[in-house]
């Protein structure tokens, strides 16, 4: 009887049901033990992760992580290797947050995006983890930029400020003295682009991108200027500061001491054009000088840096960069992560970190230390550029507000629009961001 | 109850379940945007909501970066979308022909409809890269050029190779669409068009074009709706660069919501978008409606 076959098997079916019920109920008793169970008593370490650049990660790898596992045992640090370009960097660390869950406990941070973190309540308030004699070991200004509303929220790790390049060599034969102003600047370049010695006589950042953020800020201070005013809000980009900041910029390619096509230029275009010797100036960051003194770069030795120049006299201001860890609000070990920044940041670390990246530190004390000083002999010097470090406006709205100005900046620069009528558009797209109600409609 | 208006009544229980699902996925998030365009939640509120009535679409008035990225959009879409129905009509027209290995063309034809957007996003960079790109190097060997051009460094430029790789990828969508309509003509009406005296171009305008009509707008309004909101392609080859010079209103959004975390406001940007999607797709719709119903009377 074929359709009773079934019931015959039924008390079969039923001892199989139960012992897959009894695998069941067994997983989730294991299940409900495992959750019961304080982490405390797991005797796995505690993992940190951190998420950086996959060049950055070569550097970290090597030293400061080894080290800093080997004196804290119950303490692992996870390096995430992530894309090179840095704006790639921080849409992973947004769209992780955004998210909610955020898998990074240590927030490695460019110092543009922590007024924007911070603003977003995605990271943990560090003030209290540090004495003001603690923090007076660090830059002001590196402090300032990883603070927001007077909380702390970045401690810095790597320095790097905008430099002015200069080829001392060519200075020396042609009997001038380092430029002090932008007339100097234009003055020097056209002497030694007139007896030939090189093509042009300074190349600049002119691109649409951050990079054109920063080098503005830096005349603009020579010219005593203002961007935007971070405790008032202000914005300053219609003052006629600012439209001197752009003359000066159109003049160096009208009198032909910039190639036209430094509007289209980024860092390593630059860099390019003068570790190949072809011009006398270069405003750039601090990596330029290892690779410009490296053994096969026909400059090597000849160069030397100073701060940007201004407009009366030595004025100018050095936008600052540099990177700086901060701790996620959503990691589960603060305390650990806090152990690993004080471990990072320290005096020790940082020694070892800049002997073996190259890096510049953020310690002040390191720029003078003997055993840097001797690897790196420009540091010292290095430090009192540091001082004369100026940030690009510590505001939560940062990225908004430097496309505006990079939009109407680079408009001017290529003369589709007028320097006036620019940073009219400018600064009115500016105000109405950043929230005064007052439109200037 | 008449029985017609029973059987309305289970049209509507049948057709109930998908009215939900399409209420859920679309209506839900397209009434949500517009609910989210009139609050201000951004940075400066501490990414709270504040209510601000008209302000974000008042902003978005005066916002020149919205109107460049827009007129980018409707240029990008109306240059790509005729290059496409021309030579996918071309292609389709050499496809629907009997030749030898016309399968295996067939099959190539669609590839690169196939392929992954973002990787072809990549090859296209690279193809067009100023030091090492292939399109340099044939030019520089043909002794066109002295030096590499920068492609996707000029704005021109950028918008052309941009708009070359689009080309690339979506003219085989078109093509099989419209070949589909092809092999729906029936041969008897060009044989006996051909019997009248008929020349092939004549065929062509008098039999093809009106018979395909359909086809072609199917395929317009596709093409106009995936081009108007392309992403992933410009994204990776040039990222809305030179200076925004290929920001399309889909990339502007991201940012807004993205980098610059404002909400609200790029949830107004994505209202305003998709009003202007819905009045174009409408217009066209209009027009397939009333060559279809031309076609009938005729």
């Amino acid at each position: 009887m074929f359709y009773l076959e079934p019931l015959n098997q039924l008390p079969k079916i039923l001892q199989k049901l139960k012992s897959l019920a009894a695998v069941f109920l067994a997983v989730l008793l294991l299940g409900i033990i495992r959750l019961c169970i304080p982490q405390a008593l797991s005797q796995g370490p505690v993992v940190i992760n951190l998420l950086l650049t996959a060049p950055d990660a070569e550097s970290w790898k090597q030293g400061i992580v080894k080290d800093f596992e080997a004196k804290n045992p119950g303490i692992r640090i996870n390096l995430i290797e992530g894309p090179n370009a840095t704006n790639l960097l921080e849409d992973l660390y947004t769209s992780a947050f955004i998210l909610g869950d955020s898998p990074y406990d240590l927030i490695n941070m460019d110092v543009i995006w922590t007024p924007k973190f911070a603003a977003a309540g995605w990271l943990l308030d560090l003030s209290d983890r540090m004495t003001k004699e603690e923090l007076a070991a660090f830059s002001p200004k590196d402090i300032e930029g990883g603070s927001i509303e007077g909380k702390l929220y970045r401690i810095p790790m790597r320095s790097d400020v905008g430099v002015l390049y200069y080829r001392k060599d060519l200075l020396q034969q042609a009997a001038f003295q380092p430029p002090e102003t932008f007339a100097d600047l234009l003055k020097i370049s056209l002497a030694l682009q007139k007896q030939g010695k090189i093509n042009w006589g300074y190349v600049w950042q002119g691109r649409q991108y951050e990079g054109l953020a920063a080098m503005f800020v830096e005349v603009l201070q020579g010219f005593g200027g203002f961007w935007v005013n971070p405790n008032t809000l202000e914005v300053g980009l219609d003052q006629p500061e600012t439209l001197h900041t752009i003359a000066f910029l159109k003049e160096t390619i009208q009198k032909g001491v910039s190639p036209p096509g430094v509007t289209t230029y980024i860092e390593e275009d630059t860099r390019r054009f003068f570790q190949s010797g072809q011009t006398a100036f270069l405003r750039s960051w601090l990596y330029v000088w290892p690779l410009s003194n490296a053994a096969d770069s026909p400059i090597k030795g000849k160069i030397a840096i100073k701060p940007m120049v201004g407009a009366t006299s030595d004025t100018g201001g050095a936008c600052l960069g540099g990177w700086g860890l901060g701790i996620a609000k959503s990691s589960k070990h603060p305390e650990e992560a806090w152990k690993a920044i004080q471990y990072f940041t320290s005096e020790e670390a940082q020694r070892q970190f800049v002997l073996n990246s190259g890096f510049v530190p953020s310690r002040r004390s390191l720029f003078t230390d003997p055993q840097i000083v001797a690897k790196y002999p420009h540091y010292p010097k290095l430090l009192e550029i540091e001082d004369r470090a100026i940030l690009r406006p510590p505001i939560a709205q940062y990225a908004q507000t430097s496309d505006i100005l990079q939009r109407y900046l680079s408009a001017a620069l290529t003369n589709r629009m007028t320097p006036e009528s620019a940073m009219k558009a400018a600064a009115v797209e500016t105000r109405r961001l950043l929230g005064s109600r007052e439109w200037g409609f | 109850m008449t029985i017609r208006n029973r059987e309305q009544r289970t049209a509507w229980l049948f057709l109930l379940p998908a009215l939900l699902l399409l209420l859920f996925v679309f209506g839900y998030p397209i009434a949500r945007a517009f609910w989210l365009s009139l609050f201000t939640q951004n940075l400066g509120t501490k990414l709270q909501p504040v209510f601000s009535g008209v302000d974000n679409y008042i902003r978005m008035a005066g916002d020149g970066r919205f109107w460049q990225s827009f007129w980018t959009t409707i240029g990008l879409t109306v240059t790509t979308v005729s290059l496409e129905l021309l030579l996918g009509l071309s292609i389709a027209l050499v496809l629907n022909q009997r030749f030898f290995g016309r399968g295996v063309v067939r099959t190539i034809a669609i590839l690169p409809w196939a392929l992954p957007t973002a990787l072809i996003g990549l090859a296209w960079a690279w193809i067009f890269h100023d030091q090492f790109g292939v399109v340099n190097d044939i030019l520089l060997r043909l002794g066109l050029i002295r030096t590499g051009i920068n492609w996707l460094g000029e704005p021109t430029l950028a918008l052309i190779a941009v708009i070359f790789a689009d080309v690339w990828k979506t003219t085989p969508f078109v093509s099989i669409l419209l070949l589909a309509g092809l092999q729906s003509i029936s041969p008897d009406l060009y044989e006996a068009h051909v019997i009248d005296g008929a020349t092939p171009w004549q065929s062509f305008y008098q039999i093809t074009l009106p018979l395909l009509m359909p086809q072609i707008l199917i395929a317009m309004l596709f093409r106009f709706a995936q081009t108007f909101g392309v992403f992933d392609l410009i994204m990776v080859m040039t990222g809305g660069g030179p200076g925004g010079a290929t920001e399309v209103v889909s990339l502007y959004i991201y940012s807004t919501v993205m980098r610059y975390l404002d909400f609200g406001y790029g949830a107004a940007l994505v209202v305003v978008t998709f009003l202007l999607l819905i009045t174009s797709v409408a217009i066209a719709s209009f027009l397939l409606q009333k060559s279809r119903t031309s076609l009938g009377s005729s």
